[in-house]
């Protein structure tokens, strides 16, 4: 409800065989929802099926804010997602 | 849920259901005379896509050629399938609407506003991830969901996809994830002797750290001021919503944490607190005769710790303008519009949905600001 404008430091973290990126951490809009993330990891690594969880637990709702995401489950400052070209975490 | 059994509240939600008159889109008829509606009880704590297969035989021998990629849509606006029915009745319903009017479409996916689903498999994943995600924030992480094995976890679905409550709890019990029994329904019981055994199960599993509750808040702004809620305005665009997840964490001080104190936690723009001291700004107060239990809600947080009045302050501080001139029209759990007075605890054991998320409806209206 509060309007959210603060950044968000994602890091992005290849699990299994997925391609390691050049560039690990970005900067993301707080007000932003999760899909952007799954969106931007798809178009860098050329894939339509993607895996994507945060803190190698669970696959959060494309829907849900950046900003929700990193208030519950940031660690040191940045919200950790993993990505895996298949099935990673049941 | 600190009992092994159901309470008659848990019971009533589960048998929970929504009378709906599905129409097939127009655009899809291709017999003369169209098609009758499908006449269907959903499960408020089911999903859409789960009715399909009841939903198909009624429409099959009409639609035109190709690949079904089924939803559903209210009034125009695309039903997020991810959403339990029961949460898509009360928040878009101001008015609850008996049977519920749904338009299904087989074709014609709006991929640009809705998630992909691909029927059971589709409500399964975001089920399990959801409950992995309450379980994150209960215990911080979700071995306990994570080690199930794959019976417990196919059974887990199917009691929710069959509405099966003693199975539920049977399994769910394993993941400990409960919060314990409130004191109010312990005060409320003890004098009867068949309750004390569930008492004293309550307190046991009380010694369970879980102060943090999974909510997900769905908030509905008003902008026309209207008296009635049956006139509110029907939402034709999800960005008319805001969907918020955000844990409240239950204090125990001794005192009495209430839905109303969870809903400040929440929403701390919509509740200024008068004991805050007036600084650069003065924060505006509710007015008398505003409603008694807003009022009560927000002389209850007084007793809140300074560290999260501090919180409270800045917030409200960076959202005045939506403080000045919004109120809190309407709060809907399953169904039901609680009393602000109801002790919080006794909400999340009774009425929070299988995934342990507790889902909440919020209509605020927000007035256009009076200028002097």
């Amino acid at each position: 409800m509060a309007s959210e404008h603060r950044k968000v430091v994602v890091h992005l973290r290849a699990t299994g065989d997925a391609p390691i990126l050049k560039q690990a951490k970005f900067k993301i809009d707080g007000s932003d929802k999760f899909v952007k993330v799954i969106d931007f990891l798809r178009r860098q690594l050329h894939r339509d099926t993607l895996f994507v969880y945060v803190n190698s637990a669970f696959s959060p709702n494309p829907e849900e804010l950046i900003t929700d995401l990193y208030n519950n489950f940031g660690i040191d400052g940045k919200l950790v997602v993993n990505y895996a070209c298949s099935m990673a975490w049941g | 849920m600190g009992s092994k059994t159901a309470t008659e509240a848990q019971k009533y939600v589960w048998e929970g259901a929504i009378p709906l008159q599905i129409h097939l889109h127009e655009s899809e008829v291709t017999t003369l005379p169209p098609p009758s509606p499908a006449l269907i009880l959903a499960p408020r704590i089911g999903y859409l896509p789960l009715l399909v297969p009841q939903i198909k035989p009624f429409f099959s021998s009409t639609l035109p050629p190709g690949s079904d990629t089924v939803w559903f849509e209210y009034q125009g606006l695309p039903l997020k399938w991810y959403i339990p029915t029961g949460v898509l009745y009360d928040l878009l319903c101001a008015e609850p609407e008996r049977p519920w009017n749904l338009t299904v479409h087989f074709r014609g996916y709006p991929g640009n506003i809705l998630t992909p689903c691909e029927g059971e498999d589709s409500v399964k994943w975001s089920f399990i991830n959801s409950l992995k995600e309450a379980a994150y924030i209960v215990n911080g992480n979700c071995k306990n969901v994570m080690n199930m094995s794959q019976s417990d976890q196919s059974e887990l679905w199917r009691s929710v996809l069959n509405g099966n409550l003693e199975a539920y709890i049977r399994v769910s019990s394993k993941l400990k994830l409960g919060l314990g029994g409130d004191d109010f329904s312990i005060k409320l019981n003890t004098s009867s002797l068949k309750y004390r055994q569930s008492a004293a199960d309550a307190e046991a599993s009380a010694t369970i750290k879980a102060g943090r509750i999974p909510i997900r808040l769905y908030v509905r702004r008003v902008n026309e001021d209207f008296d009635d809620v049956e006139d509110a305005p029907l939402v034709d665009n999800w960005d008319k919503v805001s969907y918020i997840n955000h844990p409240v964490e239950i204090h125990d001080n001794g005192k009495c944490f209430t839905l109303g104190d969870a809903v400040k936690a929440l929403l701390p723009e919509l509740f200024p607190d008068k004991s805050l001291p007036n600084d650069s700004m003065s924060l505006p107060q509710v007015e008398d005769g505003e409603g008694s239990a807003l009022e009560e809600a927000s002389d209850t947080g007084r007793a809140r710790s300074p560290e999260d009045t501090g919180e409270s302050v800045r917030e409200c501080q960076d959202s005045c303008s939506l403080s000045e001139t919004a109120d809190v029209k309407l709060i809907r759990i399953q169904g039901i519009e609680p009393k602000l007075e109801i002790p919080f605890a006794w909400v999340v054991n009774n009425l929070m949905n299988p995934e342990h998320f507790l889902h909440i409806s919020v209509y605020v209206r927000v007035q256009e600001p009076i200028t002097v």
